[in-house]
């Protein structure tokens, strides 16, 4: 755990830097809709650009605007200023009208050799589903030609078969996160989320089997209120860890970087592909996702009602305007359902923005009544 | 919850129909006395819209456009008294979809914000504040929260159904419209465009729209008659044909084409395209864009610049911006939401109409260029297109600060077209529907000094 800490919040890891000596290639990725499993299958490193809360943005003004969301802006700057230079390649998707652009900005200056565009449709319906199947088949093709090997179909099986794997183990790490007194906090999660994102899933795997480990019996007391965080994408470990720092455990999460990634993966069909499109299409609980509220909200509400929460953050960084709209919804159901919100729109990696958080956060307490 | 109070009667198209109904009460055309008249007795905000659209220019064509818009609104209430249904459907969606099929009505949602901001007194302030008071996110559009705000407050003219084809063109209009027919339980259909340009994603979209055609049809619980789909996509066509008439117009030096004609075409296109009124105002335009070719007039003493504005306009003062403009020289060629590339659809049998149509959806302004594989390459194509084409000597854009996804690539428009075409681009800042955050007068500076500073130097 002491060397997870160490390098969650470490764009260029070890583990990164060990993989590339080796001469292995890395495929960056943003949104969670990418398959992972494609790229690993084809002896690639999956990648999941990251921030941690860089708070510089100059360059990605330039190309980018203030009117975006400063996460897009500081993953943009992060790889117009070369601290994404080890990556071999960019897997884009249209998760969002920010994430387009920041993609579309990122490769207009830098050029990548290899540049794919995933197209994810924005509804489930057999003929979208169909689409995305297809778009999967197009994706495989173009990361076996950028790592000059074939992806079969049994290499495909075994990479969904090890995501099942990490899958299952990180549901177990969320079990001791939920359990009361729980063993481990929601900072130390989304460091793993974030260590994990960066890595192969199979080390991955072998990462959790030592965490699980090690967490097994340990035990976290000092809180006065378990909460529940949801919202837009971050890897903010930082934010996490304020909100904790004023006495809240975050005990359970709906975050795009934290159990949306991974949680429902279901799929029934026998070809990879498809099972794949299932899973990743089938199961993405993105304001993306167009008429799909209602799955959305009582994911929200079982996650909230498993791990028992007092209440729940619902947070999204200025601009963004899938959470924004979504956030009103969610916050009317929540509280009809008896769960206590606050909605916390913040700036993105802005550490002027600590002070008033934690304040807010412990009037949110106050009014737990913690 | 929202502390601003709407009472009955005070929603934003209950109120705008009153105003327009003004209208019905103005002959055809009006002397200057009587403009001076009509423009002492109506409040404020409405007198000041009223003094752009009854400028002595474009008078009578302003009449003829605000009456047909008039009837649009008041065809809206007859449809639901009789028992049809009206359709709340984004600018991006051609209304003729809608009209071909019998007791159903387009109402345009960034249209009607539009109408509201134009007619109304505190413009459309108050409905804005009544979904920030939600705790809808102040970064939204106003072109629809507008709109989407007074409907929120039940207090206003309801729609019967709600069709999205925004997804994955725009995230903060899909959303506000999903918002809305959750929050106000009204169904939705939708349609969506995969960003994909290649004949397998275009394919796909012809698809997709044919699975909406399917479930208006349920929904409507009619099967399409091709006799009116005829009908109507003739007159779409004809109105088409005028378009491209008033485009060819554009481009002569000085530009006989008045500025405001930009809005107004767009105004027709988004809520007309289909029906008699749209030939008849499209017609006009072009009858007074010929006339001022042939008298070689232009409002001021030279043209000094033609400007094409690469997204939106401003809306909420547009005699400080359309007349302003063109008394000062600087030609307003069109804006992005006037690049809705119309085409004639074969009339010859229902699917070939029906694939005209799709075509035409695929190509609607923002749907074509935001909704493209990459959206800053095709808005680029198509803005240097028509930079081209109208000989354009600078662009605009407008900065209206909802429209993340055109902010995601003006810097690069911006900088190619420089270095394609040489033409350099003004990049602007404000709410195109609310005068709060930019004042007319600060954008009025900016232009000029663009004018003077690059435009002219150039």
């Amino acid at each position: 755990m002491r060397t997870m800490q160490s390098q969650s919040t470490d764009l260029y890891s070890e583990y990164v830097r060990d993989w590339k000596e080796k001469g292995g290639k890395v495929l960056g990725y943003a949104c969670v809709a990418t398959p992972v499993e494609i790229i690993e299958a084809a002896g690639v490193l999956p990648y999941r650009i990251k921030a941690f809360g860089h708070p510089d943005t100059e360059l990605g003004d330039a190309y980018l605007a203030r009117f975006n969301c400063r996460f897009c802006r500081s993953c943009l700057q992060l790889g117009l200023e070369g601290s994404y230079d080890f990556l071999d390649g960019l897997v884009e998707t249209n998760g969002c009208d920010h994430l387009r652009g920041m993609f579309e900005n990122w490769q207009h200056v830098k050029k990548y050799d290899f540049f794919h565009y995933l197209k994810v449709p924005h509804f489930l319906r057999e003929d979208s589903l169909e689409y995305f199947t297809d778009e999967l088949a197009l994706m495989r093709d173009a990361v076996a030609g950028f790592a000059g090997t074939e992806i079969s179909d049994d290499a495909l099986r075994e990479a969904i078969d090890t995501y099942d794997e990490v899958n299952a183990k990180l549901k177990r790490l969320y079990a001791l996160r939920e359990q009361t007194p729980p063993a481990v906090s929601g900072t130390e999660v989304m460091q793993v989320l974030c260590t994990g994102s960066s890595m192969l899933g199979r080390d991955f795997s072998d990462l959790l089997d030592e965490v699980l480990e090690e967490k097994a019996k340990a035990r976290v007391t000092d809180y006065k209120a378990r909460l529940m965080i949801m919202g837009s994408a971050t890897d903010e470990v930082d934010l996490i860890a304020d909100i904790e720092s004023t006495g809240a455990l975050i005990a359970a999460d709906a975050l795009c970087f934290g159990s949306r990634s991974f949680w429902t993966r279901g799929g029934e069909s026998g070809d990879p592909l498809a099972l794949l499109a299932e899973r990743y299409l089938g199961h993405l609980f993105c304001p993306r996702m167009f008429n799909d509220y209602e799955r959305r909200i009582e994911y929200v509400l079982d996650t909230a009602r498993r791990a028992g929460v007092d209440g729940a953050i619902i947070t999204y960084n200025k601009f963004c305007d899938l959470h924004g709209v979504e956030s009103v919804s969610q916050r009317m159901d929540l509280e009809r359902a008896g769960i206590p919100v606050l909605v916390l729109e913040k700036d993105y990696g802005s550490k002027a923005d600590t002070g008033r958080v934690k304040t807010r956060v412990q009037a949110f307490l106050e009014r737990l009544g913690k | 919850m929202a502390k601003i109070e709407i009472r009955q009667h005070e929603g934003l198209i209950d109120r705008a129909y009153e105003a327009f109904s003004i209208i019905d009460y103005l002959p055809d055309d009006l002397s200057d006395e009587e403009m001076e008249g009509v423009l002492h007795v109506l409040p404020g905000d409405l007198a000041r819209t009223m003094e752009a659209f009854l400028a002595r220019r474009i008078r009578k064509t302003s009449i003829l456009f605000l009456k047909r818009m008039n009837d649009w609104l008041k065809n809206a209430h007859r449809t639901k008294q009789e028992g049809g249904k009206a359709i709340l459907v984004p600018f991006n969606f051609p209304p003729e979809a809608v009209y071909i099929f019998e007791g159903a009505w387009p109402v345009t949602s960034e249209v009607l914000s539009t109408l509201g901001v134009l007619a109304l007194e505190g413009q459309g302030e108050r409905y804005w504040d009544y979904a920030m008071g939600l705790g809808l996110p102040d970064s939204s559009c106003s072109a629809n929260m507008i709109e989407v705000g007074s409907v929120l407050t039940s207090e206003d003219f309801t729609p019967d159904a709600i069709i999205s084809d925004c997804f994955g063109s725009c995230d903060i209009n899909s959303k506000t419209h999903e918002f809305l027919a959750r929050y106000m339980d009204i169904p939705l259909l939708f349609l969506e465009k995969p960003v994909d340009n290649t004949e397998r994603g275009v394919n796909q979209y012809y698809k997709y729209f044919f699975k909406l055609v399917e479930e208006m049809e349920e929904f409507l619980g009619q099967k399409l008659d091709e006799d009116r789909m005829r009908e109507v996509l003739g007159l779409a066509n004809q109105a088409s044909e005028l378009y491209w008439e008033l485009w060819d117009l554009h481009k002569f030096r000085p530009c006989p084409v008045p500025n405001i004609f930009s809005l107004m075409t767009y105004g027709t296109r988004f809520t007309q395209w289909g029906t008699q009124n749209a030939v008849d105002t499209m017609r006009s335009m072009v009858d007074v864009a010929k006339q001022r070719l042939e008298k070689r007039d232009y409002p001021a003493d030279e043209e000094v610049a033609r400007s094409l504005w690469t997204y939106t306009s401003y809306y909420y003062d547009m005699a400080g911006l359309f007349n302003w403009m063109e008394e000062s020289g600087i030609t307003h060629l069109g804006d992005g939401l006037d690049l809705v590339f119309p085409s004639v659809i074969d009339l010859t049998s229902r699917e070939t109409m029906l694939r005209g149509v799709a075509e035409i959806a695929r190509n609607m302004p923002m749907t074509r260029q935001m909704g493209a594989s990459s959206m800053s390459v095709q808005w680029l194509e198509d803005i240097t297109w028509a930079a081209r084409e109208l000989d354009a000597d600078c662009c605009i854009y407008c900065g209206h600060h909802s429209c993340k996804q055109t902010w995601s690539g003006a810097s690069v428009v911006r900088s190619e077209l420089m270095k394609r075409e040489r033409i350099p681009t003004l990049i602007l800042q404000g709410d195109s529907w609310i005068r709060r955050m930019t004042p007319m007068s600060a954008l009025q500076e900016y232009i000029e000094e663009f004018v003077k500073n690059v435009v002219k130097r150039g």
